[in-house]
């Protein structure tokens, strides 16, 4: 009875070596002409490293970096410059308005750092006549926050005091002039 | 006397008419402008997104430290919740519209916290809503589905949420927002005989109780014996008023809170909401917990 050759799988991969080929059973070499079709594996395969670890860790870094399925999977964006420095502009929005005061965001997690998305405001129907128009939207975050009207003015306020406070303080008597200098005689007539 | 002079301009909308004057003018509808501007056409009429988000601008979605819910950060802050039906709105709220970088498209609908009591309870600082994906939310009181629809968002398509309401008005509003909600059931039946609804309700994780009703302790307590696990949570909010407004909101609450122990329902948590709603609590706390 004719015995079906079944294909070798897994560890019972055999290395071909020119003109040699091992023996699983008795561990003796034979030619490979004689059993060239017995092998039925392509060359070149890869097998999986028997480190369960090293397997896990290969599966983790297919996987995308993600919040997990209590936040729907929220994916961790790649960091742009862009991207930093909205964070960073968020992190001191306390500066940008003195008339707006926040909680200070104490989250358990880091979540809010490393997960994250940008989105655009899509305005109900009733509220066409609140919105920004075209002109005034902008690619970033920062550069919207930068051209708020509102900001700027009190940017430039904030600017203008401490440019004042750090103006190298002048000697006062050398800028009188005139009548106004004591060192001046008083004219006789 | 003299008719009033009409003007040009003037007006929340623009146009012709009485509405409001222009620049100090002290005859109505005189002068140009008032708030909308000159002449005829659409005024800026004064919206919520004055102070906040406007549309078009950008926002920074973050997760919230509750499972399910997102913050919206820009210059202001909102509460905002993943949309189930991307495209669908509810009550005119504003969306945020996401893409990220491998083309994919997510929706949020901002969480208004004047209108819904849980919304308020998350930014004044509840511990633990316990409202989470894929759990089963029985909730007392739908209306017209305001909140179902954010909490139907935050359990997502592997949760559920049974939302009872008595009125028939409230239910047709409830009834169309379920037709797009896939996990939504709205159940158009009174709250204080849960035995009418017991074939359409299985065992719940969660049970939010927005009853205004004296005996809105005990209509808690009834639908948790037939509906909510041992070991489950609920939340109950409590309109002072309408239990007593004769003696004081924090009396009237203590008074709540001996009731629902005494039926196996342990209080962990008490919020006053006087933020957004005067004279309002919110309760939380577990079903038949297992002693430490």
């Amino acid at each position: 009875m004719a015995e079906t050759k079944q294909p070798l799988i897994g560890l019972k991969w055999e290395p071909k070596l020119p003109g040699l080929s091992l023996d699983l059973k008795t561990g003796s070499t034979r030619s490979k002409t004689a059993e060239s079709s017995k092998s039925e594996l392509v060359d070149g395969l890869c097998l999986p490293p028997n480190d369960p670890r090293k397997i896990n860790k290969m599966i983790r870094k297919q996987l995308k970096d993600t919040t997990g399925s209590n936040w729907f999977d929220m994916p961790a964006p790649t960091m742009t410059p862009e991207l930093k420095r909205d964070l960073q502009l968020l992190k001191l929005r306390t500066v940008m308005d003195p008339a707006l005061h926040y909680k200070k965001s104490v989250s358990r997690s880091k979540l809010a750092e490393k997960y994250f998305q940008i989105g655009t405001v899509i305005e109900p129907a009733e509220e066409f006549y609140g919105r920004l128009t075209k002109k005034n939207r902008k690619a970033t975050l920062a550069d919207e926050l930068v051209s708020d009207p509102k900001t700027a003015l009190y940017r430039k306020r904030k600017v203008r005091e401490i440019e004042e406070k750090s103006r190298a303080v002048t000697n006062k008597k050398w800028n009188k002039k005139g009548n106004q200098s004591k060192n001046t005689k008083p004219r006789r007539n | 006397m003299k008719p009033p002079q009409r003007g040009r301009g003037g007006g929340v909308r623009g146009g012709r008419g009485l509405a409001r004057g222009g620049e100090g003018s002290a005859v109505r509808g005189s002068g140009r402008g008032g708030e909308s501007g000159r002449g005829r056409g659409p005024g800026r009429v004064k919206s919520e997104s004055d102070g906040g988000i406007k549309g078009g601008s950008k926002v920074l979605v973050t997760p919230h430290r509750h499972a399910g819910v997102f913050v919206a950060k820009s210059k202001a802050d909102a509460l905002v919740t993943k949309n189930l039906v991307p495209g669908e709105i509810i009550y005119n709220e504003k969306r945020i519209f996401v893409q990220n970088e491998d083309r994919s498209t997510v929706e949020y609908r901002v969480w208004n916290p004047h209108r819904s009591k849980l919304a308020d309870a998350i930014t004044t600082g509840v511990d633990n809503i316990w409202i989470k994906p894929g759990v089963k939310v029985l909730y007392l009181g739908a209306s017209s589905g305001y909140t179902v629809s954010h909490v139907s968002d935050i359990v997502g398509p592997e949760g559920c949420v049974y939302a009872v309401e008595h009125s028939d008005i409230c239910g047709k509003v409830l009834m169309n927002m379920a037709e797009k909600r896939t996990n939504v059931i709205p159940i158009i039946e009174d709250a204080r005989h849960p035995a009418k609804y017991r074939m359409l309700v299985g065992m719940v994780d969660i049970i939010f109780s927005d009853v205004n009703h004296p005996e809105q302790a005990n209509i808690l307590s009834l639908n948790a014996s037939y509906f909510l696990k041992s070991g489950g949570h609920f939340m109950i909010s409590i309109k002072a008023n309408s239990i007593d407004s004769t003696i004081a909101a924090e009396t009237v609450y203590q008074m709540e809170v001996e009731k629902l122990q005494m039926e196996e329902l342990r209080p962990t948590e008490i919020l006053h909401l006087d933020s957004c709603e005067e004279k309002h609590a919110c309760v939380f706390g577990g079903y038949r917990l297992p002693r430490k």
